[in-house]
């Protein structure tokens, strides 16, 4: 497979306040191919952002090697961080003239990635003008008009309400099969994992504890009950992962009600 | 028109006060506005307001100019602001008496020691308002462009300036208020025109109605530099913030 991202005994640790240092990054080590989208999933101060960050340069202070080939990077945060002084088509610019695009491709760059994510009509509106997915999905455009080889997402959607992400998400996978990008997508949310990616890694306590490939044929649909079955297996690996004992239940074990799974399934989506 | 009400009412409120006291030590708006009038008509205050708005324009260039750089510096860089706080500090607490009778000591009885003495005076207050700013600036932002591959001049300009611009906007706003009470005292002690000079002028021979009467156009003059100047400027200049519904 031909690696654009490897990562080889990565370690990072910040030194606290007492003096004392904790290790954020233990050891790691990652490859992800051209083309592939790979989910790191973890709940909060597992490490994952770090690793984002060292991965997009940001953060140059680590140990072991981080390397990064195939093009610029582009990267979506989890808030839009768009400049609010400027309206969507400037803030556009910014990013292009900070890339050394040349001019003479901006309209044309502008107009498709405007188009996919339908904000044509939104170029002169500032950023408090527009709603909170609207400015995300601007942010998506930002960072992809500057043509990245590979895309650093960082829980993109978690700040958004789930009727805006869901539709911000098939977005996104439409313009990744057409434009097969390398994506390394961050997120805590199981379900969206399985709905996006190639493959899983589960990460926590600064390190993976599990890597799966998701069996899952594209086109997918959000509502495919397979990913719904795959994000509890998920889960139950993400649970083990952690190193928590499964606590022997006491309550007799019922059938699951239908009620019940329901709830599951909701939950399930709902990030929780 | 709430506006205009309440000047309304700061009119009636002088003209009622001013009739316990008599008229030669506490005139009312009318006598004053006519003492004014009298005065415009006469010719004998456009020198005297042309050199105090001289004053204060260049004392407040001077102030941006010696404090807005120092704030940026103190706002960046930790080191220079443990360095410079103490600074700032002490040149905030010197009476802007001291700074005056210092300049015209040093530097003689002339304009540029009054500009220096008026900027100086101003400076620090302008320097802590634009370090607050700068200490606000939105790290995230620069995250976002530093991704993008943005130099670092270009973040400087395109990322930061803008952010920092307000705050000099309203620093310029507030410091012009410190500065026209700064010019008036300097004009004061040393020199032999300006509005400060003709108060105290006036103040000499007793006459209340031509020290209303100069206050009076000064406020005016300050009010209209405002209302006609600055905010139409600060409107254009922010049309981009969203409006704060009140």
């Amino acid at each position: 497979m031909n690696s654009v991202i490897e990562v080889a005994s990565l370690r990072k640790s910040f030194k606290g306040r007492d003096g004392t240092s904790r290790a954020v990054l233990k050891d790691l080590d990652l490859a992800v191919g051209a083309g592939e989208f790979l989910c790191i999933l973890g709940p909060s101060g597992c490490g994952k952002s770090t690793l984002l960050n060292v991965l997009a340069g940001l953060d140059k202070a680590y140990e072991g090697r981080a390397c990064v080939s195939g093009g610029r990077v582009g990267y979506l945060f989890q808030e839009p961080r768009l400049l609010p002084w400027l309206t969507a088509d400037g803030n556009l610019d910014f990013a292009l003239a900070s890339c050394r695009v040349p001019t003479s491709r901006w309209s044309e760059l502008k107009s498709r990635y405007l188009a996919m994510t339908g904000l044509s009509e939104y170029r002169d509106y500032y950023p408090h003008q527009i709603s909170g997915g609207m400015a995300q999905r601007l942010a998506l455009v930002r960072a992809l008009c500057v043509e990245p080889g590979i895309l650093l997402m960082d829980e993109p959607f978690s700040g958004l309400d789930e009727i805006t992400a869901r539709r911000i998400r098939s977005d996104l996978l439409s313009i990744w099969e057409e434009t097969r990008k390398t994506i390394v997508f961050v997120t805590h949310s199981a379900y969206e994992a399985c709905f996006l990616a190639d493959r899983i890694l589960v990460m926590s306590g600064g390190a993976f504890r599990q890597e799966m490939r998701v069996p899952i044929a594209r086109p997918r649909s959000y509502d495919d009950l397979a990913i719904f079955e795959f994000s509890r297996d998920v889960i139950k690996a993400f649970g083990d992962g952690i190193g928590r004992e499964p606590v022997p239940s006491v309550i007799p074990v019922t059938e699951p009600s239908l009620v019940d799974d329901l709830d599951r399934h909701i939950a399930a989506r709902m990030n929780i | 028109m709430l506006k205009l009400l309440s000047l309304a009412t700061a009119v009636i409120v002088w003209g009622l006060l001013s009739l316990t006291l008599p008229p030669e030590i506490f005139p009312g708006p009318i006598e004053t506005a006519r003492a004014l009038w009298g005065d415009i008509a006469g010719g004998q205050v456009g020198l005297d307001l042309a050199m105090t708005l001289l004053r204060v324009v260049a004392g407040l260039v001077l102030a941006l100019i010696l404090g807005v750089p120092v704030g940026i510096v103190m706002g960046l860089n930790r080191r220079a602001e443990a360095v410079l706080d103490v600074w700032v500090m002490i040149g905030l607490t010197v009476p802007s008496l001291c700074y005056a009778i210092m300049a015209f000591m040093w530097f003689g009885l002339n304009e540029g020691a009054a500009i220096i003495a008026i900027a100086v005076t101003a400076a620090p207050s302008i320097t802590i308002n634009i370090w607050e700013g700068v200490k606000n600036v939105d790290t995230k932002l620069v995250a976002m462009a530093r991704v993008f591959e943005a130099s670092r001049p270009a973040i400087v300009r395109r990322v930061l300036l803008p952010q920092i611009f307000p705050y000099v906007m309203a620093s310029a706003r507030f410091g012009l208020g410190i500065i026209w009470k700064i010019t008036v005292l300097v004009e004061l002690i040393g020199r032999p025109n300006g509005v400060g000079f003709k108060l105290f002028y006036w103040y000499q021979l007793a006459d209340m109605r031509q020290v209303l009467a100069w206050t009076l156009l000064f406020t005016i003059i300050m009010l209209l530099i405002e209302l006609l100047i600055l905010k139409p400027i600060e409107q254009r200049i922010f049309a981009w913030r969203p409006q704060v519904a009140v």
